[in-house]
């Protein structure tokens, strides 16, 4: 089979699995219709491996023309390059195992065919977007994945308790995410009236071969707009409110949602973009300093959380903040370094905080866990992994990935490097709060909660096995060069192979004792926090505080500082307000009032009809109006 | 001539046939008036104009006879052929359905529909378009809520002076020319002054039926009282005739002044789309909120035309199709739960996905389509409605893009409302069979023109183009 064909094959399966499942699925055994879309989705990892290996150039499949009128050209076209290839491997691989999980944890679940459908659609939404060629093809997958995040969001919309609050969290995260869609429209308007095309080649030739640059305004904008798509998919400051309220989901999707796809989108738009923002260094300041914010700010929530969901959420949206510092400077490979590892670890700690829920008989409080590495040993020791390699150890894969984005901080702006680090030691401090809390101690919850604890079957512990073993090796990707010299920036070198852009950005190269410096720097900070978290919560066996126990600082970590409240005050409660005002003053008031005095005085006057009948109308016309006339008010008085 | 004579021949056929056939024979009849515009499609060429009628008689107030079509009238044709029988469809089980009357008035609808969308006389439109006024009426008269006679008496009239501005517009127009034949119209070259009035005629006609803010007023409570079949007629069909009109009669007829009115109209557009989105926002009536919608949605299509592009004319064009289709599905939707429930309001409503996941499934597709989600027309013609808008200045675009944002707080929020939480009644009857074919053949449509739009495009380009270049040379002349 030619690459062509297998690319195809790989968006086709997803499409299948989800319309066996769709139609057919509920007559199916659960084993069935689980096995159909966990199938079909290993097989596509499989074409996936089968693509990469065989990447060489750099490909554009034509499927067929959307829209051809006048200047004006969308095809559907899929593009295959080494930036592609990867992100099809991370969606597929992670997705696939994913799948897995889900086997075992929905297994009790009524909906089971309709959560592989849902979860197939994300899959292939997914993949329209990483494979486009286009960015009107990437906009079909992005508001794809808007629409299957609403749906599994939303999925338990009938629970007696939560079941509105799942479709509000649902309905939130589409919103926000539609905001951000309206920016990445004007992007893409902007783009056609610039480049006049949205394909990705063409973009790129027009910049990078024939040198045309657009003004410093135009670039600026363009770039501005697609951050703001990127803000809303990645969850950045101020669209990140939606992605912690998204864990109302079952824990597969917030895995789905937050390691593997829809916030990844953002990173790669731009990545893809890298040289349309290289053009834009006030949008890649902006960018930066959004990601440093996002980044700080919901670090410093997550510290405080007692939901073991809401804790793993907001270290999401700090991460892909660290993302974005990165590519706001320009360091794009190693943020899609991150964003692999990231992808490795952020699964691992979802679907073991998944297999804890599965234990704790659907508890997520932490407050209520405690002790349970005796109970679940598997997830106790793949959690601790994931921990671990989040927290930045050493030799772990978030270890090198954070690392070299560390390390572009130090070479950008020592001032940068610095507020980083007490993100990543913030990081470190909230997931042992976590570890800790949950792992070790005594168990606080009830005895019943106790009786029932249990570790997970084997199609729930198998991926979290295999995750744990990328979320150690994963920093072989792309190893720094002071280590090994030969081997080193493998994925670095991967991307840049024919990535349009990346290739013509000069890598960075470090002093090595420097290099040296702030890798030590690292290691310290990572072990000083476990040896303390060590302390505290096991040596002294501090557990978390009720509400009414908390300091200041700890209350508006607890209250998410305030967010949704104020965008409740700034934003929805005008629009309600404009809402009633504008029914019961313009609508009614207003325009009904006047309109009714104009019909009531028209009713009463025939004279003014017969004005018009001034000769040169044809009297047959005129018969015919009042014909219709008097048949309405026969009709009306005979009433 | 069978487009016409068809519904006609059936709609008497349905006044005199038995009762409990009436139904049937009004379904078989729309099917019929399907088929021949299917047999007008495959024959038809977009770069030719058809004539239905066409002969040399002037009557003595110099109207003529000619009736025909072109791509752009064909498809709206098509979109009445495609409704008709869907609205009729599920009108099947519900009491008015029953009715000798119904049928027939819808039959009698189509009728004038296929009239206004194929004359080609200034007299002959205004005696269809005025036609039309009367099946809608006695629907909604008829079969409509209890509260119908005052809200009625307002939209007749409303509508009434807005066609009485129409007729003196043409009447003005048609001295001037050699008769009243679209052509003879054309031909026409207006003092500036004149010109404006003209059109001023013509757009408060337009205006109130499609309806533009701020002359929307009958509209939500018409739409609420009258049955759903007449909401169905009146949203997916009848104000299309306005936003045909715009295209066929208003713009070409008086090109002189279309700059002077441009903004004026978009400006309607814009205020329209934000206006009714956000009234909608708070509407607990299901029928009233996705009124609201409506406006909102046509601002946006009212606003492409007048921009007057190539490209934002068949955007308008697909949009056109597309909130037809998607109409019919809402309305069809909210008469479920109306009928069912015995309320309109979302309050008293929840957990109905539970009880009745068919129905749940359906109305969350036809949801998705109403917020223009990719894969459906809506995601394609809003797409490029914006991107003309746009282009036009980024600030009209940019505010006609909230409908984004909007679209998906009050369609979501009615979507929700009513169906999720857990169940607050005993039970709630699934979709019945004739519901569910009209669900899925909307859907389908608006999938394959959601990926496939170039079939609408290649099918009025040429008619367009044909306008657009006869508006070009007049006010390049002009200027």
């Amino acid at each position: 089979m030619s690459i062509e064909q297998l690319v195809l094959l790989v968006l086709a399966l997803p499409l299948l699995g989800a319309l066996i499942n769709g139609t057919i699925g509920k007559n199916l055994p659960k084993v069935v219709s689980g096995a159909i879309a966990t199938g079909v989705m290993f097989i596509a990892f499989a074409l996936s491996m089968v693509i990469f290996n065989s990447n060489g150039e750099q490909r554009i499949i034509h499927l067929f023309n959307i829209l051809s009128y006048e200047d004006l050209k969308l095809s559907a076209n899929l593009m295959v390059d080494s930036l592609s290839t990867w992100m099809l491997l991370i969606v597929t691989g992670v997705g696939s195992l994913i799948h897995l999980f889900s086997m075992g944890y929905m297994s009790h679940d009524k909906g089971y065919y309709k959560f592989f459908t849902y979860l197939n659609c994300f899959i292939f939404a997914m993949l329209i977007l990483v494979l486009g060629s286009n960015y009107f093809m990437l906009f079909f997958g992005w508001e794809g994945v808007g629409i299957c995040s609403y749906l599994l969001i939303s999925f338990h919309y009938s629970d007696k308790e939560k079941g509105m609050l799942n479709g509000i969290a649902a309905r939130k995260a589409f919103i926000m995410n539609r905001i951000g869609d309206l920016g990445l429209l004007i992007g893409l308007f902007l783009i056609l009236i610039q480049f006049g095309s949205l394909e990705y080649n063409d973009v790129a030739q027009q910049i990078l071969v024939n040198g045309i640059r657009p003004t410093e305004a135009m670039s600026f904008a363009i770039t501005l707009f697609l951050f703001v798509g990127a803000t809303g998919k990645s969850a950045q400051i101020p669209l990140f409110t939606w992605l912690p309220d998204a864990m109302a989901g079952p824990t597969p999707v917030s895995a789905l949602i937050h390691a593997a796809t829809m916030v990844t989108a953002g990173i790669f738009l731009v990545v893809r973009s890298n040289f349309l923002f290289e053009l834009a260094p006030t949008t890649q300041d902006i960018m930066l300093y959004v990601g440093l914010a996002t980044s700080l700010v919901a670090a410093f929530i997550a510290l405080r959380q007692n939901d073991i969901k809401k804790v793993l959420a907001y270290s999401t949206v700090s991460q892909l903040g660290l993302l974005f510092v990165a590519l706001g400077m320009g360091a794009y490979t190693a943020a899609m370094f991150h964003v692999t590892t990231h992808a490795f670890f952020k699964a691992l700690l979802f679907l073991g905080s998944g297999s804890v829920i599965h234990a704790m008989s659907d508890e997520q409080d932490i407050r209520l866990m405690g002790g349970l590495k005796k109970f679940i040993p598997i997830t106790h020791i793949t959690f601790l992994i994931g921990t671990l390699a989040i927290a930045g150890f050493p030799l772990l894969s978030g270890f090198y990935s954070k690392d070299e984005i560390l390390a572009h901080a130090a070479h950008h702006n020592i001032g940068i490097y610095l507020v980083l680090m007490v993100s990543v030691a913030l990081t470190a401090i909230y997931m042992f709060r976590l570890y800790f809390l949950v792992f070790h101690g005594s168990f606080r919850g009830s005895d019943e909660a106790k009786s029932h604890l249990h570790e997970s079957p084997l199609n729930m512990t198998l991926p979290l096995m295999v995750l744990a073993v990328l979320s150690v090796v994963g920093g072989l990707l792309n190893l720094p060069g002071i280590i090994f010299h030969s081997g080193a920036h493998w994925l670095s070198h991967y991307l840049e192979l024919n990535t349009a852009g990346l290739n013509l950005i000069q890598p960075m190269h470090l002093e090595s004792d420097q290099a040296m410096l702030l890798m030590g720097g690292a290691v310290v900070l990572s072990l000083g926090i476990l040896l303390v978290s060590f302390v505290v919560y096991v040596k002294r066996s501090t557990t978390a505080k009720d509400d009414d126990q908390l300091s200041g600082w700890e209350m508006l970590s607890a209250k998410k500082l305030y967010f949704d409240e104020i965008y409740n005050f700034l934003f929805v409660k005008p629009t309600e307000w404009l809402s009633k005002q504008f029914h019961a003053i313009i609508e009614i008031g207003i325009l009904n009032k006047s309109i009714n005095g104009i019909t009531l005085m028209l009713s009463h006057s025939g004279e003014l009809i017969r004005k018009w009948q001034s000769g040169m109308v044809a009297s047959y016309l005129l018969w015919m109006v009042l014909g219709i006339v008097g048949m309405v008010l026969y009709y009306l008085i005979k009433f | 001539m069978e487009l016409l004579l068809i519904p006609l021949l059936f709609a008497l056929i349905v006044a005199i046939a038995p009762k409990n056939l009436s139904k049937w024979i009004g379904l078989l009849g729309s099917l019929v008036t399907f088929i021949a515009v299917i047999a007008r499609l495959a024959a038809f060429v977009p770069t030719e104009k058809v004539d239905l009628l066409h002969t040399d008689v002037i009557t003595s107030f110099k109207m003529t006879f000619n009736m025909g079509y072109d791509g752009m009238s064909l498809l709206m044709v098509i979109l009445t052929a495609v409704v008709v029988p869907l609205i009729l469809l599920t009108s099947l089980n519900r009491s008015e359905g029953q009715q000798r009357g119904f049928n027939a008035m819808v039959l009698l609808m189509e009728f004038g529909l296929i009239g206004v969308f194929t004359a080609l006389d200034g007299l002959l439109f205004y005696v269809f378009w005025e036609l039309t006024l009367i099946p809608i009426f006695l629907i909604a008269l008829w079969y409509g809520a209890e509260d119908r006679k005052r809200v009625l008496i307002k939209f007749f009239i409303y509508t009434f002076v807005g066609s009485l501005a129409m007729l003196i517009s043409l009447i003005a127009l048609g001295n001037l020319a050699k008769d009243f034949s679209y052509e003879s119209l054309l031909e026409v070259t207006l003092p500036i002054k004149t010109a404006f009035w003209v059109m001023g005629g013509f757009f408060l006609a337009f205006a109130i039926k499609i309806p533009l803010f701020p002359f929307h007023t009958w509209q939500p409570s018409t739409y609420t009282v009258a049955p759903s079949a007449g909401t169905m007629l009146l949203s997916a069909l009848m104000l299309k005739m306005a936003l045909y009109g715009m295209i066929r009669w208003m713009i070409p007829l008086a090109p002189e002044v279309l700059e002077d009115y441009k903004y004026i109209i978009i400006t309607l557009g814009l205020i329209g789309i934000v206006y009714g989105a956000i009234i909608a926002i708070k509407q607990m009536d299901i029928k009233r909120l996705i009124a609201f919608s409506s406006i909102s949605h046509v601002g946006l299509i009212a606003a492409g035309i007048v921009l007057f592009t190539e490209q934002s004319l068949s955007a308008s064009y697909i949009q056109m199709v597309n909130h037809a289709l998607v109409a019919v599905g809402l309305f069809l939707a909210a008469g479920i739960l109306e009928d069912r429930l015995k309320t309109r309001d979302l309050s008293e409503m929840g957990g109905i996905a539970v009880l009745a996941p068919k129905f749940a499934f359906w109305f969350a597709v036809i949801s998705f389509a109403a917020v223009s989600v990719p894969f459906t027309s809506g995601f394609i013609g809003e797409f490029l409605l914006l991107k003309g808008l746009f282009y036009e200045h980024w600030i009209i675009g940019t505010i006609a893009g909230t409908t984004l944002v909007f679209g998906a707080v009050y369609t979501l929020r009615a979507y929700q409302l009513s169906m999720f939480g857990s169940p607050r009644f005993e039970s709630f009857e699934d979709l019945k069979w004739n519901e569910i074919i009209v669900f899925a053949v909307i859907t389908l449509l608006v999938v394959l023109i959601g990926l496939f739009p170039q079939f609408i495009t290649d099918l009025i380009e040429p008619s367009l183009d044909r306008i657009y270049n006869y508006i070009h040379s007049v006010t390049f002349q002009a200027a």
